[in-house]
C-alpha cells in the first residue's frame, strides 16, 4: 500500500518535467529518427512538395563515407579526452585554494565567476588574437608585424616563438590553443559547481586533518576529493557530454573553416559535420550525424556512470 | 571524539609545531597565492581585451598589430550600442523571463530532483538514464521541430514561447540531484518517523541545505535568458517582446548588416553589467555554506 | 454546318489562349487594404531614410501597411526566413543573396518576378497619377545591367530577385606613394607583378598588395579569365581545370616572393595593413567598396591624412573583358496566398529600388552605391560625387569608381550548394599559397583543388 503509494507520489512530482520534457525534447528526438532514415531529407524542399524521402540508412552511411569523418572523430575524442582531465583538476585545483584562503578571498572568487558574464564572442575573439601571428609567415621574405602575447611572453623568456594558428602550423600546436581555450571555458562552470560543493563539505573533517598536521595534498586526496565526488561525478560526466559537442570554440579560434589557412577542415569535429549538413538544409544527413554521435556518447556515459557508481561516495 | 580532548590535542599540537613547519606552511600559502594569481590573470585577459575593444573605434580595432590600450577612447561607442534599442522595454522584458524563467525552473528542478533521490519508484534508474540521454544530441536539431509546435500551439510573439520550452533542464536536476544525495538518508527517515510530509521535509530541510547549489542554478538560468540570442530572435522579436541580447545586437550590425565589432562589445558590457553585480552580491551566499546546520558526515 | 463547328473550335482555341494568356498576366492592385512585412538588416541610420520613404510610398498607395523588422545579419535573414518557411509565416519581403534565395527555392517559397515586370496593367495611385504595374522600358534600362542580371542567375532564366544597394571590390593605393615613386596604378595582374616588384625594391619591408577576400578573389578570376567555375544546372562543381590550378600557381608564386597577401594568410585585416603606421604595410589593397572609410588611414597630430588615398579599378586578366564582382543587398519577395499581397509587395519593392531619391539618399548612408544610373542626374548625389577626394570623402571617390565600371559587374550562379563553393574556393586558395617550396607544387594544388571539390559534392 505505501509502495503504491509512493509510486503515485513520484510521479506526481515529476509530472511538470515530463510533460515539457514530452513536447519539447522527445518530440523533436523523435523527429530526428524519423528524418536520420528519410535519404537526404529537406525541410525546405519538403515545402516544395516534389522531392520524396527514400527510407533507408543512406543518411548514415553518406556521414560515415564522408572523408572527413574520421578526422571529426578523432579531434573530438581527442579533445574531450584531454580538456575534461586537465579542466576538472584545474577546477579542482581553484576551488579548493580559494577555500583555503583569507586575505584577497573576495576579490578573488569575484575574479573566477567573471566569465560567466562575458559572452563566447569576445572570448573566441580576445583568443585568437593572444595566439595569433600577423604577418607572411613562412614565405621566402617573411615579415611579421606581430607575434601575439603569448609568443611575445616565449620571447621575453628567451623561448623561440611558435606558430600557433597560422598557416604551415603543426596539429598539436593548434590543438594545444584549443585546449587552453576550452580549459579556459570550462573552468568557471566547474569552479562554481566545485566551490558550492565544497562548502558543504563538513568542516569537522579538515580540523581533525589540522590536528593530525596532514600534508595539504593528502586532505585533498584523502578527505575533499571522496567527498566532493558526487559533484565530480557530475562536472566529470556533464564535462563529456559537451565535449563531445564540441564545435563553437573552434569557430571561435579558426573560424567557419575548423582548420588553419593551409588546412582548411583539419579540425572539424562531429558537430561541426552536422552543421555543414544544416547549411544546405540537409537535415536528414545532420540528424544521422547527430545519432551516430549520440550513440558515441551514450557508451562513454555508461562507462562513466558505471565508474562513478563505483567512486562515488554519497 | 569530545570536545575538550580536541582542545587539548589541539593545544599540544600548536606546541610542537616547528619553525621550520611554519616557514614550509608559509611557502605553500605563498604557493597557493602564487597560483590563484596566475590563473586570475588569465581569467582576466580576455576581460581587459573586452573592455579596451568597447572603446576602439572600428579602424582602430582592425589595425595590425592591435593595440593594448585605444589611442582615442570611445565612450560613443556605449552611447551607440544604447541609442538603437528601447532599453526601458529591453530590460522590463529581460527580466521578466528571467525571473519568471528561473523561479518555474527552480521548482521543477526541485521536484525533479527530489524524485530521484529520495523517493522509490519503477523504473526510475531506466528514467534517469533516459533523461541524460537527452542532453546528449546537439539541440541545434531540435530548433524546427519546436518551431514548428510554438507556432502551431500559437505562442510566436508571447512571453510564454520565451519562458516555457526551456524550463526543464537535465543539466540542473542531474546538478541537484547530486547534492541532494549528498544528504545523509537519516535525516529523512527520522523526519519520517516523526510524521514531517515529504513536501514539508523537502522545503524545510534539503532545499536549505542545497542552497548553494541552488543559486548557482540560479545564477546559470539568469545567465541563459540574459544571453540567449538564437531563440528569441527565431520566435519572438517583436518590439513588445524582444529580449537585451536581440535588442542590442541590432545595434551591432552598421549601416549594411557588417557587425560594428567595438560597438558589440561594448553592448556585451553593457548587457553584462547588472548580471556582474548580481554575482557580486550573491557571492556571499554561495560561499557561506550550509556547516552551521545539523547534518554529520 | 463544318464551318460552324470550326468556326467554334477556333473560338474556343481563342478563348482557352486568352485564359491561359490571363492566368500568366498579373492583375493589377485593387487598392485593398494590405499589410506586409519586410525583413532587413539595416541600422539605425538607414531605417530612418528606410521611414522617410515608406512615408512617401504611403503618400501613393496609403492602404498598403509596411511593417519591416531588423532581423540582425545577413545570416541570420537567410536563418529565420527558411526556419519560417517550415511553418509557413515568412515575410512578404527580404533582403537576401543569391545563395539565401537558392536556399527558399528548395521550398519553392519565392515569387518570380517576370510577370510583375512584364505587366501592363495601369493602376490609378492615391495622388491621381497613375503608373503601370510593370518596370517601363526606361525603368528597365536605367538598371546596371550587372546588378539587374543577378535576379536571373537561378539556372531557369526567370527573375528571382530585385538588387536594392550594391557594392564591389576597387583597388586603393597609396596616393603619396605612388605619385613620388612614380609608379603608375596597375591595370592588369602583368602590371601588378611588375609594380609590387618596385615596391619591395623600394621599400623591402612591404608586402606591395593586400587582397582582402580570398573567395571574391578566386571566383573574379575565373570570371576576368572566363574559365569554369560553378554551374546551377548540374553538375555544380566546376572548378577543378588546369587554367585555374595555373593563375593559383601564379599567385602563389607571387606570395611566396612576398609581393602580396590576404586577409586569411596575413592573420590581419588588410585594411589594417594598408593603413598601417608601423615598419610593415601596403601600399595596395583591394576590398570592399563599401568599406572606404576603413581604407583611410587615422588622421596624425597636425590634422592631416599621412597619405592619400587613391581608387582604381582592380586589376584585369584582359582588358577586353573588365570583370570586378558585384555584392550587397536584393530583395526578394515571398509567394503568399493572397495575391494582393504580392502585388503590394512588389510595389514596393518596384518603388525602392526605381525611385531616384531614396537610392541616392540610402547610397551616401550606407556607402554602398544605387542600382539605377539615372541617380548621377540627383542633385544631392551629384554634389556628393563632385567632392570625391583622396581624403575627407573618400567614399565618394569610391563610389565614383564604382559608377564608371558599370558595364564590368558579374553575378556567380546561385543554387543551394553555391555558398559551399564559395566558402571552398575562400580555403583553397589560400591554402595553394602557402604550399612550400622544394614541394612538389603542382601536385600538392591539384590535390588540394580535388579535396574542395569533394567537400562541395558532399554538401548536396
Amino acid at each position: 500500500m505505501v509502495e503504491s503509494k509512493q509510486q503515485w507520489k513520484a510521479w506526481l512530482y515529476l509530472a511538470p518535467a515530463i510533460v515539457l520534457l514530452l513536447v519539447f525534447t522527445v518530440w523533436p528526438i523523435i523527429n530526428t529518427v524519423a528524418m536520420a532514415f528519410m535519404e537526404d531529407y529537406s525541410g525546405l524542399a519538403n515545402i516544395g512538395g516534389e522531392a520524396s524521402f527514400r527510407f533507408g540508412i543512406g543518411n548514415f552511411t553518406k556521414v560515415a563515407q564522408n572523408a572527413e569523418f574520421q578526422q571529426a572523430l578523432t579531434n573530438t575524442i581527442l579533445l574531450c579526452l584531454i580538456t575534461v582531465p586537465v579542466s576538472t583538476v584545474l577546477a579542482l585545483l581553484i576551488a579548493v585554494a580559494l577555500n583555503a584562503i583569507k586575505p584577497l578571498q573576495k576579490a578573488l572568487q569575484t575574479i573566477f565567476f567573471l566569465p560567466y558574464v562575458t559572452n563566447s564572442i569576445a572570448i573566441g575573439m580576445v583568443f585568437a588574437a593572444m595566439f595569433n601571428v600577423i604577418g607572411s609567415v613562412g614565405t621566402r621574405r617573411p615579415l611579421i608585424s606581430s607575434y601575439g602575447i603569448v609568443n611575445d611572453i616565449i620571447r621575453f623568456f628567451g623561448g623561440n616563438w611558435v606558430n600557433w594558428i597560422n598557416s604551415g602550423s603543426d596539429y598539436w600546436a593548434n590543438m594545444f590553443v584549443l585546449i587552453v581555450y576550452i580549459v579556459w571555458n570550462a573552468l568557471p562552470f566547474k569552479i562554481l559547481i566545485l566551490l558550492g560543493g565544497l562548502t558543504s563539505i563538513n568542516k569537522q573533517y579538515y580540523e581533525a586533518a589540522k590536528v593530525d598536521s596532514t600534508p595539504r595534498w593528502r586532505v585533498l586526496t584523502k578527505i575533499t576529493v571522496p567527498l566532493l565526488s558526487p559533484m565530480l561525478a557530475y562536472v566529470v560526466i556533464t564535462g563529456f557530454i559537451g565535449g563531445f559537442k564540441e564545435y563553437t570554440s573552434i569557430v571561435g579560434i579558426f573560424g567557419e573553416s575548423m582548420g588553419p589557412v593551409h588546412d582548411a577542415h583539419r579540425l572539424n569535429t562531429m558537430v561541426g559535420l552536422i552543421y555543414d549538413s544544416l547549411a544546405s538544409n540537409n537535415q536528414g544527413r545532420a540528424s544521422a550525424a547527430a545519432l551516430i554521435l549520440f550513440g558515441i556518447i551514450l557508451v562513454v556515459t555508461l562507462i562513466n556512470l558505471w565508474v562513478s557508481k563505483k567512486r562515488v561516495h554519497y | 571524539m569530545s570536545q575538550n580532548t580536541m582542545q587539548v590535542m589541539h593545544a599540544r599540537d600548536m606546541q610542537k609545531t616547528s619553525g621550520r613547519q611554519k616557514i614550509s606552511k608559509a611557502l605553500s600559502l605563498a604557493g597557493v597565492y602564487l597560483f590563484l594569481l596566475i590563473m586570475a590573470a588569465i581569467v582576466l585577459f580576455p576581460f581587459y581585451w573586452m573592455i579596451i575593444s568597447s572603446l576602439k573605434s572600428l579602424a582602430e580595432y582592425r589595425l595590425s598589430p592591435p593595440t593594448f590600450w585605444p589611442t582615442q577612447v570611445l565612450i560613443s561607442n556605449y552611447a551607440d550600442a544604447f541609442t538603437t534599442a528601447s532599453l526601458g522595454v529591453l530590460f522590463k522584458n529581460t527580466m521578466i523571463v528571467g525571473v519568471v524563467s528561473t523561479l518555474l525552473s527552480l521548482v521543477i528542478t526541485i521536484f525533479t530532483a527530489f524524485a530521484f533521490a529520495r523517493l522509490e519508484f519503477k523504473g526510475k534508474e531506466l528514467l534517469f538514464a533516459a533523461l541524460l540521454a537527452t542532453m546528449m544530441i546537439p539541440g541545434e536539431l531540435f530548433t524546427i521541430t519546436n518551431f514548428a509546435t510554438v507556432t502551431n500551439l500559437g505562442w510566436r510573439n508571447t512571453y510564454t514561447v520565451l519562458i516555457v520550452p526551456f524550463l526543464v533542464s537535465v543539466f540542473y536536476i542531474y546538478l541537484l540531484r547530486q547534492n541532494f544525495l549528498q544528504i545523509p538518508n537519516e535525516l529523512y527517515l527520522a523526519a519520517k518517523v516523526d510524521g514531517t510530509s515529504d513536501m514539508k521535509y523537502l522545503w524545510k530541510v534539503m532545499v536549505p541545505l542545497a542552497l548553494p547549489t541552488l543559486i548557482s542554478i540560479t545564477i546559470l538560468k539568469m545567465m541563459g535568458a540574459w544571453n540567449s540570442y538564437i531563440w528569441p530572435r527565431l520566435v519572438a522579436n517583436d518590439e513588445a517582446h524582444r529580449l537585451i541580447t536581440n535588442g542590442l545586437r541590432n545595434a551591432f550590425t552598421d549601416t549594411t548588416g557588417d557587425v560594428n565589432y567595438p560597438v558589440q562589445m561594448a553592448a556585451v558590457a553593457l548587457v553584462s553589467a547588472p548580471l556582474f553585480l548580481v554575482f557580486v552580491f550573491l557571492r556571499k551566499y554561495i560561499m557561506s555554506g550550509v556547516s552551521r546546520s545539523g547534518i554529520k558526515g | 454546318m463544318k464551318k460552324i463547328v470550326s468556326m467554334l473550335l477556333l473560338l474556343v482555341m481563342l478563348l482557352s489562349v486568352c485564359s491561359f494568356a490571363s492566368a500568366e498576366a498579373a492583375p493589377a492592385y485593387d487598392g485593398s487594404d494590405v499589410t506586409i512585412t519586410f525583413y532587413h538588416t539595416m541600422g539605425a541610420n538607414l531605417v530612418s531614410v528606410l521611414d522617410a520613404y515608406i512615408e512617401e510610398f504611403n503618400k501613393l498607395y496609403p492602404n498598403i501597411h509596411v511593417q519591416y523588422t531588423a532581423v540582425g545579419s545577413y545570416d541570420d535573414v537567410r536563418d529565420q526566413v527558411s526556419t519560417e518557411i517550415t511553418v509557413g509565416t515568412q515575410p512578404n519581403i527580404a533582403y537576401c543573396y543569391p545563395d539565401h534565395v537558392a536556399l527558399y527555392n528548395l521550398a519553392k517559397a519565392v515569387q518570380t518576378l517576370d510577370k510583375y515586370i512584364d505587366s501592363d496593367a495601369e493602376i490609378t495611385r492615391a495622388d491621381g497619377t497613375t503608373e503601370i504595374l510593370g518596370l517601363t522600358a526606361e525603368q528597365k534600362a536605367d538598371f546596371i545591367e550587372g546588378y539587374y542580371n543577378e535576379g536571373l542567375q537561378f539556372g531557369d532564366g526567370k527573375m528571382y530577385t530585385m538588387p536594392l544597394s550594391k557594392s564591389t571590390e576597387v583597388l586603393y593605393y597609396n596616393k603619396t606613394f605612388f605619385d613620388a615613386n612614380n609608379i603608375p596604378v596597375p591595370t592588369t595582374w602583368d602590371e601588378l607583378e611588375q609594380v609590387c616588384a618596385k615596391i619591395v625594391e623600394i621599400d623591402p619591408m612591404s608586402i606591395p598588395l593586400g587582397y582582402d577576400s580570398e573567395a571574391n578573389w578566386f571566383i573574379t578570376m575565373t570570371e576576368q579569365l572566363q574559365t569554369p567555375y560553378t554551374s546551377a544546372t548540374e553538375p555544380h562543381f566546376l572548378f577543378n581545370t588546369e587554367e585555374n590550378r595555373a593563375f593559383v600557381k601564379q599567385f602563389r608564386e607571387w606570395y611566396q616572393e612576398g609581393y602580396l597577401t590576404t586577409q586569411k594568410l596575413y592573420g590581419a585585416y588588410t585594411s589594417g595593413l594598408f593603413t598601417s603606421t608601423s615598419d610593415i604595410k601596403s601600399y595596395m589593397s583591394i576590398g570592399s567598396s563599401a568599406g572606404a572609410t576603413y581604407q583611410r588611414p587615422a588622421k596624425g597630430d597636425d590634422g592631416n591624412y599621412p597619405f592619400e588615398v587613391g581608387i582604381a579599378t582592380i586589376p584585369q586578366a584582359n582588358p577586353d573583358n573588365r570583370k570586378v564582382i558585384s555584392q550587397g543587398p536584393s530583395l526578394c519577395i515571398f509567394k503568399k496566398a493572397n495575391e494582393q499581397e504580392v502585388i503590394a509587395s512588389w510595389l514596393f519593392v518596384k518603388f525602392l529600388t526605381t525611385n531616384v531619391d531614396f537610392q541616392a539618399e540610402f547610397s551616401m548612408a550606407s556607402g554602398y552605391v544605387p542600382v539605377i544610373k539615372s541617380v548621377t542626374g540627383n542633385e544631392v548625389y551629384a554634389d556628393f560625387l563632385a567632392k570625391a577626394d583622396g581624403g575627407d570623402y573618400v567614399s565618394a571617390l569610391s563610389a565614383k569608381v564604382c559608377l564608371e565600371q558599370q558595364d564590368a559587374y558579374y553575378t556567380s550562379p546561385a543554387f543551394n550548394g553555391s555558398s559551399t563553393a564559395r566558402d571552398e574556393a575562400a580555403a583553397l586558395l589560400p591554402a595553394c599559397l602557402t604550399v612550400p617550396d622544394g614541394t612538389d607544387v603542382d601536385a600538392e594544388i591539384e590535390k588540394l583543388f580535388q579535396t574542395a571539390i569533394d567537400k562541395c559534392n558532399y554538401s548536396l
